[in-house]
């Protein structure tokens, strides 16, 4: 024991009951024992904080960081990245991180650890491809540390190794990792390498490892991906459907288009004396293992939106229309996609009935098909204007030139505030710009001049909407003519918008062009 | 005509985050009518929500603040945001004579404040027969101490495990009553020790040194830069002007490694580290009461060319900035290697063995996992344990790769504070 050790003994059963130990070279301390205790004490605290000595080994370095491939944002830009995360400019976290990926920049180390904070749980799934993008190698060096972490493992394009033992020894982040690097290089490889494990891997992964094919995929799959569709798991059968109906060629398309035209048939008519062309509706009268086995369920997922439930039977309908290629239909009527859109629509008992099913169907499907003619078909036949998302997302599928006219028109279109904030704008395109941004910017304007309390929740959700929907490079002509509003009432609304506006019109230059 | 602070240096005054971010959304131009400054001070009407106005004026000198709004933060959103629009060069520039007779009365009575300062307490102070009663209250609080210190060890430390609080507080408040504030300090920190890993070692080094300390006050023969470290230690101090008058002067230029705020007896207090590329140590503290800013002007990771002026002592650290030579810019200061360091702080221990925080940049340091914390080893192998450590920044800054790491050493280890690496640095 040594000499402190005894001290701390004596001092803790007390001098009354054991006698400090004796200290050689301590100074005479008279006969009280316990000063003698605390004066030898002192000498040996001040002992051994000054004699101190470094440990020698023991300790794990940790392995360096490879170089970075990527270069640095600019200062101003880290900077300014710096206040978003302290929570400046209204959440614009998500923009900042795009416009630093889509220049191939990467953030400053010292903030990555927030970053990987930011990507965790369910707020953050939708930062975690602009965050794995910025944080480079640093950020899957971290990651590799830190259970916690581990998203940006399995979000990153980086497996964090070229080597094949990989694939068959890695963790499951890894394998996907590794899969979906050698899809992009090389798709029949990939799946021969998927084929050469499928039947003996675990359950649980085989959903996961079919997600990589959406790259590269062609004809070539269709096999394999027919074989995928008996499995026994139901995500992988599913997984399976959706990409098989990517393929307009296959013969899943061919027995999807079959079922589709059993149930659309064009039918001549004659009303008041005129003949015409009436498309006759008629949902599948049950649910065979057929459909089940090409990814129909028999409740089809969305079919239970509330309030709005359609019968089984037509979402099944709207289900086989969306997994359909459009062209099938321009083959099969021999008319151009906007004069199939304006033909009347019946289901044989009344007038009208199944048109909803049918139009929802084919935006579904000039979605998946990635369809502009059926898309620009779609949004200007009038059709779908209860489903406002869904004419949203059809903008997208657009040639880029026409967006920005195309989303002007929806949102002159829609009236009502909530189906504008909540639904339209939701997936429009963003940043806004051209035609959109003009409309958007008369729309804001007007409500803020509406005398107040009028419409005062609507204003908040379009203001925080329109806050964020501008193209930061018009944000600051934008807040410029808000800032002209007389609007006392609304002012804070306002202000607030302006702000963001400003905030992200400032964030924008300081990124290089 | 004052250099514009940086957003940050702003930011830094608030009082709390809530403040700074109010602040933020406060300093758009809209906001303002009227918005002016001059080499000394800015001034201008914010509307508020409703229809309040408020009037805002800074003394860019000082800084000070005023403004009209019921906040009882200060200074206020307000306040700051006019600062953040000033520090962006969004308010234009005025003449003296241009700023509104709100504003204009407010800092000519703190620039007559200012030149004609109220006689203060020195003359009391001087008065021999106050420091006499002190003097002997003193005494007879630290032979209380020394009392209470030896009943402690001779009943034995054990029963001290789970003691409650009131056993340090009520100690604590006699040596108030006996003027020795300082060391009310210390043994009401006391309190936390036995509620920690190893508590019977560590209570047993603070009591020795603290019967050391009641030694050497009674010592009549100690020389006199170790009294003015024991008195010190006890609670008398050393008026500032006293510092500035008559202190040791040292001009050099001066890194600031790392600012630490700590909270205790509802007084914010501020630790300035700081190093010199001379190699001397110097600490700058600083306090606030809650709700009002500390001072800003040391920010960790810059450096600042300053006469410091110490105050006296056998290991003299504690300082204050007698004299600005130049503005702050960023920089990495110089450090040793572990063993250097540790010898370093040895030589400072001889001088005072009371000393129980110690300024350390190390340079040429990697990080390393030891017995799951986190340590740092430098080129010689020697190996350091930090303690308290948030690893994650550090690590990231790092990469793996040496860097420099200023930290706070204090006989329960090395808290980091700042690290730099060749591409950027990072403040905890």
């Amino acid at each position: 024991m040594s000499a402190w050790e005894e001290h701390v003994g004596a001092a803790l059963l007390g001098t009354a009951r054991r006698p400090p130990p004796a200290l050689p070279d301590a100074p005479d301390a008279g006969s009280d024992a316990a000063a003698r205790l605390l004066d030898q004490a002192a000498l040996l605290t001040v002992r051994r904080r000054a004699g101190l000595r470094p440990a020698r080994g023991g300790a794990d370095p940790v392995a360096p960081a490879p170089p970075e491939d990527l270069p640095p944002v600019p200062p101003a830009a880290a900077a300014r990245l710096d206040r978003v995360l302290a929570g400046e400019g209204d959440g614009c976290l998500a923009e900042w991180l795009g416009l630093a990926a889509d220049r191939g920049l990467r953030v400053p180390a010292r903030v990555v650890p927030d970053l990987l904070e930011q990507g965790r749980g369910k707020d953050g799934w939708h930062l975690r491809a602009p965050i794995a993008a910025v944080a480079g190698r640093r950020g899957v060096w971290l990651a590799l540390q830190n259970p916690r972490w581990a998203w940006l493992i399995a979000s990153a394009a980086d497996p964090g190794t070229d080597d094949p033992a990989v694939w068959t020894g890695g963790t499951a982040e890894q394998r996907v990792a590794y899969l979906a690097r050698l899809r992009r290089a090389d798709p029949a490889a990939a799946r021969a390498a998927l084929l050469d494990v499928w039947d003996r891997d675990r359950a649980v992964h085989r959903p996961e490892f079919l997600t990589p094919f959406g790259a590269g995929l062609s004809a070539a799959d269709e096999e394999f991906l027919e074989l995928a569709l008996d499995d026994r798991t139901g995500s992988v059968r599913l997984a399976a459907a959706n990409l098989l109906a990517r393929l307009p060629e296959s013969a899943y398309a061919a027995r999807m288009a079959a079922r589709a035209r059993a149930c659309v048939r064009a039918e001549r008519r004659t009303v008041r004396r005129r003949a015409q062309t009436w498309l006759h509706v008629e949902p599948p009268a049950e649910h065979d293992e057929g459909m089940a086995r090409d990814g129909v369920p028999f409740h089809p997922e969305g079919s239970f939106a509330p309030g709005r439930t359609p019968a089984p039977p037509r979402a099944w309908l709207r289900e086989i229309v969306a997994r359909t290629p459009p062209a099938t239909w321009t083959g099969a009527f021999g008319l151009p996609p906007a004069e199939i859109l304006a033909l009347p629509v019946t289901d044989g008992a009344a007038a009208g009935r199944g048109a909803d099913d049918l139009h929802l169907g084919l935006a579904r499907a000039a979605l998946r098909f990635h369809d502009a003619g059926w898309a620009r078909a779609l949004l200007t036949a009038g059709v779908l204007l209860d489903e406002p998302r869904v004419l949203g997302e059809l903008v997208h599928e657009l040639p880029a030139a026409e967006r920005d006219d195309a989303a002007a028109g929806l949102v002159r279109w829609v009236d009502d505030a909530r189906a504008l904030t909540d639904g339209l704008l939701r997936t429009l395109p963003r940043p806004w710009s051209g035609a959109l941004a003009a409309t958007m910017t008369a729309k804001v304007a007007a409500l803020l001049e509406r005398p107040a309390g009028t419409a005062n929740t609507a204003l908040q959700a379009l203001c925080a909407s329109a806050a964020h929907g501008f193209d930061p490079a018009l944000a600051d002509r934008a807040a410029d003519r808000f800032a002209e509003v007389p609007a006392a009432e609304t002012a804070a609304a306002r202000d607030r918008l302006a702000a963001t506006l400003r905030f992200r019109h400032d964030m924008l230059k300081e990124f290089p062009p | 005509m004052s250099d514009r602070w940086e957003r940050g240096h702003v930011l830094a005054l608030a009082p709390d985050a809530a403040a700074a971010k109010a602040a933020a959304t406060v300093a758009r131009p809209a906001a303002w009518t009227g918005a002016a400054c001059d080499g000394e001070a800015a001034w201008g009407e914010c509307r508020g929500s409703g229809k309040s106005v408020y009037r805002v004026s800074v003394d860019l000198t000082g800084p000070a603040f005023r403004c009209s709004c019921p906040s009882r933060k200060f200074p206020c959103k307000h306040a700051l945001g006019l600062l953040l629009l000033w520090s962006d060069g969004a308010v234009p520039g005025g003449r003296a004579a241009d700023r509104p007779p709100w504003a204009a009365e407010w800092l000519a009575g703190r620039r007559a404040r200012a030149e004609d300062p109220p006689v203060r307490a020195t003359a009391r102070a001087a008065d021999p027969a106050t420091a006499e009663r002190r003097a002997a209250r003193v005494d007879a609080g630290l032979d209380d101490l020394d009392r209470w210190l030896r009943d402690q060890v001779e009943q034995g430390l054990a029963r001290t495990e789970n003691a409650p609080y009131a056993l340090f507080d009520d100690l604590a408040r006699r040596l108030v009553d006996a003027q020795a504030g300082a060391l009310a300090g210390q043994v009401r920190a006391l309190a936390a020790v036995p509620r920690r890993p190893g508590w019977p070692g560590a209570l047993l080094a603070e009591y020795a040194l603290l019967r050391l300390l009641v030694h050497a006050h009674r010592r009549p023969d100690l020389p006199a830069p170790l009294r003015d470290t024991v008195r010190a230690r006890i609670g008398f101090t050393v008026p500032r002007e006293e510092v500035l008058a008559a202190g040791e002067r040292v001009r050099d230029r001066w890194c600031v490694v790392g600012v630490r705020d700590t909270a205790q007896d509802r007084l914010a207090t501020r630790r300035a580290w700081l190093r010199g590329r001379g190699g001397r140590s110097a600490l700058v503290l600083s306090f606030a009461p809650p709700g009002r800013p500390l001072d800003a002007s040391l920010a960790a990771g810059t450096e600042v060319d300053a006469e410091l002026a110490f105050f006296p002592g056998a290991a003299p650290l504690r300082a204050l900035v007698a004299e600005r030579h130049g503005a702050a810019a960023p920089a990495v200061p110089d450090g040793v290697p572990i063993g250097a360091f540790l010898a370093e702080h040895a030589a400072a221990l001889a001088a005072d063995p009371w000393l129980d925080r110690w300024p350390a940049v190390l340079s040429g340091v990697r990080f390393a996992r030891r017995d799951g914390g986190l340590a740092v080893v430098d080129a010689a192998g020697d190996v350091l344990p930090l303690r308290d450590t948030e690893p994650w920044r550090l690590l990231a800054v790092s990469g793996g790769a040496p860097v420099t790491l200023a930290g706070e050493w204090t006989p329960r280890g090395l808290r980091p504070l700042a690290a730099w690496h060749d591409d950027e640095a990072v403040v905890l």
